[in-house]
């Protein structure tokens, strides 16, 4: 895995060299009277909201850190930011910022239920579309077999299979009962019917004893948290990643479900590391921070830059959505540059997704690329929580590294099949 | 044993949180005829303007223990704007109860936008001081003081109320305003100040309530829709404008809740529109509500 990383920093390291160098190379001057004009399509409002803002801010810190650089290409970066609402009307906005903008590429989209559709609409169309997150998967199953137009992020179940992995390595042989409560819709229930799958694949021997589906939103989680105490669990795995996240942690602790030794696994606690305060917050869980560890002291030096520069501005600490909507704007860059350097004049729509196929990246927080079949390739965060730092919210003890090559399934591959077949190394 | 009181106290908050904000849509459509659909609005409102007045006192010398205090009295603040809300209903008095409705939800949606104008789209949330008056443990069962206190602030305002409308002169004028308007006004009762009154009355129901929940939830853009659905289950199995009916209703509702939850968690909302469908079936009006003519 890290020699793995190794090999990408040093493909990135060539590429950061022409993209330190671009402010000195010289693009036709029609390419840099007429700016690139970019559509956002993200949540501002609602439970997506604050994971919308944080992204939103991850593509401003790129967009002028590119644009003080030269742009892409020599032509300077306009952002035209919509909102992300529900299916239907986040898919008018794609049409409106296709038709009537007239955007050269679409990127941004939180939601899997808003991926899932625009993605068919975006390849009928023809639209280039870069998505933050979310995915064209239904359930685990890809419905967009041979895209063309559409480039996803990493599949959502890494972050189940790298917290199954640690629980692994952590706790085997240490928990038996184990409780899932995890949000109510595809996202929940796969990552739970993954941590099983793995806990199955490397002979965990565990007893399930409580299942809780609280729908996204939930607000009161009470009655929850006693099912799941009645239950007597040695581990607890959860998806939950919304605001909903601290609550059931505060409750859980009022409840006493965190006395006596019993185990956390939270896949997507990164989306609010900020509000689980320490009061009700044991050491020891895993906490995922997906692409994105803010806190990581081996950060590369421009992930460093971007968290003090995001701290100073906002007074807050950025979530891996950022990193997400920094990638999507990277892949983009690396591909106009690239077309644009094997034609020697701007390529079009053809010649860049052409271009981006395969691209390696350096990202905020860490290498990625972006594969052949459109799916990215990122390295992933998560470890053992610790309260020895200087904030208010625990951080991460110890930090595991991963590769996704490592943690979703290849091209065309099933899911569960591949989680049966896989040498997956703990 | 304790696995039981585990689950019965999480139903019975859960019925206090959705008591409150029943409360106000009962007593303003119990006298007013308006059925209020910004009740939510007032709620969420009160929730992010006591994290507000918390943070503030707290960072202006106020000792954390006083926080209850602090989102009393900011609560009971905020339902000043109760009058100038009132004073736009009177616009929709009159008219077909699709005004009164349309006129409530386009209230609820420009709240939305207020909120997320002063505090943004991000959920806000109290940290931990729903545990500054620490826990009640009795063996296993352990229960935050705060919940108990906000179960306890639901009962006492549940009487409160209903003592105020029984028992004062105020309130007994205040019914009979709501079963004949015209008379009251031909006996000399100023309705028009008496709805102002009673609107107030129901926005301060709603901001407490708010300031009250939040240090054991959170604060959302959200929260005004979802807690309302809720609340007209409540309201639809209590019966509309009766006091005593949200009250039994939110306790239905509450433990249901609960009990689906800890044993069949899928059919947690089956289980009480359920019982909504049971008491439209055999009792429309409610269980205490007036039968319709």
């Amino acid at each position: 895995m890290d020699s793995k990383r190794r090999k990408l920093l040093h493909a990135i390291g060539g590429t950061g060299v022409v993209a330190a160098a671009s402010p000195y190379l010289s693009f036709p001057a029609f390419a840099q009277n007429t700016p690139l004009r970019i559509g956002i399509i993200a949540p501002k409002a609602g439970i997506a909201g604050t994971i919308g803002e944080c992204g939103l801010r991850g593509t401003q810190y790129a967009v002028a850190e590119m644009n003080a650089a030269g742009g892409i290409a020599g032509r300077k970066i306009e952002l035209i930011v919509e909102e992300e609402t529900n299916p239907k009307d986040s898919i008018e906005r794609l049409r409106k910022l296709v038709l009537q903008d007239k955007v050269d590429c679409v990127q941004g989209i939180v939601s899997s239920g808003v991926s899932l559709a625009m993605g068919a609409v975006a390849e009928e169309m023809k639209a280039l579309l870069v998505f933050w997150d979310g995915t064209t998967q239904d359930g685990v199953k890809e419905t967009l077999r041979n895209k063309r137009y559409v480039f996803c992020s990493t599949d959502n179940e890494c972050e189940a299979v790298m917290a199954s992995l640690l629980v692994v390595k952590h706790w085997k042989g240490k928990f038996k009962r184990v409780a899932g409560i995890n949000p109510d819709y595809s996202y929940g229930r796969n990552n739970f019917a993954a941590f099983q799958a793995l806990m199955k694949k490397f002979g965990v021997e565990h007893e399930i004893v409580a299942e809780q589906w609280p729908k996204v939103g939930t607000t009161d989680l009470t009655s929850h948290v006693a099912a799941l105490k009645a239950a007597k669990p040695d581990l607890v795995f959860s998806s939950l990643l919304f605001a909903d996240l601290p609550i059931f942690m505060r409750t859980s602790h009022g409840a006493g479900l965190m006395d006596g030794g019993t185990k956390f696994a939270f896949p997507g606690a990164g989306f609010q590391h900020t509000a689980l305060k320490k009061p009700f917050t044991p050491e020891g869980m895993i906490l995922g921070h997906n692409t994105l560890y803010f806190d990581h002291p081996n950060a590369s030096p421009m992930q460093k830059k971007f968290v003090k520069e995001y701290e100073d501005k906002y007074k807050d600490y950025p979530n891996w959505e950022a990193d997400r909507a920094y990638f999507a704007m990277a892949v983009y860059k690396a591909g106009v540059e690239a077309a644009y350097k094997a034609k020697n004049a701007w390529p079009g729509k053809e010649d860049i997704i052409n271009a981006m196929e395969g691209v390696k990246v350096m990202s905020l927080g860490g290498p990625g690329e972006m594969r052949k079949d459109h799916i990215a390739e990122q390295t992933f965060y998560q470890g053992l929580s610790t309260h020895k730092n200087r904030y208010d919210f625990p951080t991460l003890g110890n930090i595991d590294t991963m590769y996704s090559t490592q943690l979703q399934k290849p091209a065309g591959m099933d899911f569960w099949e591949w989680i049966k077949t896989a040498n997956i190394k703990l | 044993m304790t696995a039981f009181f585990d689950i019965l106290l999480g139903g019975v908050f859960h019925a206090a949180v959705l008591f409150l904000v029943a409360a106000g849509l009962q007593l303003v459509f119990g006298v007013q005829k308006i059925v209020n659909l910004a009740c939510g609005s007032f709620y969420a409102l009160g929730a992010y303007f006591g994290i507000t007045s918390v943070n503030w006192a707290v960072s202006a010398g106020v000792p954390p223990s006083l926080f209850l205090l602090v989102l009393l009295a900011s609560g009971l603040l905020l339902g000043l704007i109760g009058p100038a809300i009132e004073l736009l209903l009177r616009t929709v008095y009159d008219r077909d109860e699709a005004f009164q409705l349309l006129l409530t939800f386009a209230l609820v949606l420009m709240f939305q936008d207020v909120l997320r104008y002063f505090w943004g789209a991000t959920p806000q949330t109290l940290g931990n001081y729903a545990m500054e008056y620490g826990k009640l443990s009795v063996g296993d069962l352990q229960v935050p003081t705060y919940n108990i206190l906000v179960i306890l602030a639901s009962i006492l305002i549940a009487f409160g109320i209903g003592a105020f409308l029984q028992r004062t002169r105020y309130g007994r004028i205040l019914r009979a305003t709501a079963e004949n308007r015209e008379m009251s006004q031909a006996l000399g009762v100023n309705v028009r100040w008496m709805y102002t009154t009673v609107f107030t009355l129901g926005t301060v129901l709603g901001t407490v309530g708010g300031a009250m929940v939040v240090p054991t939830a959170a604060a959302s853009l959200d929260m005004p829709v979802e807690l309302v659905v809720e609340a007209f289950a409540v309201v639809v199995i209590g019966g509309l404008g009766s006091m005593r009916g949200a009250l039994i209703g939110a306790l239905i509702v509450g433990l249901m809740r609960a009990a689906a939850i800890s044993w069949w968690a899928e059919i947690e909302m089956l289980a009480i529109y359920l019982v909504v469908i049971a008491v439209l079936i055999v009792r429309p009006a409610g269980i205490f509500g007036k039968p319709i003519e």
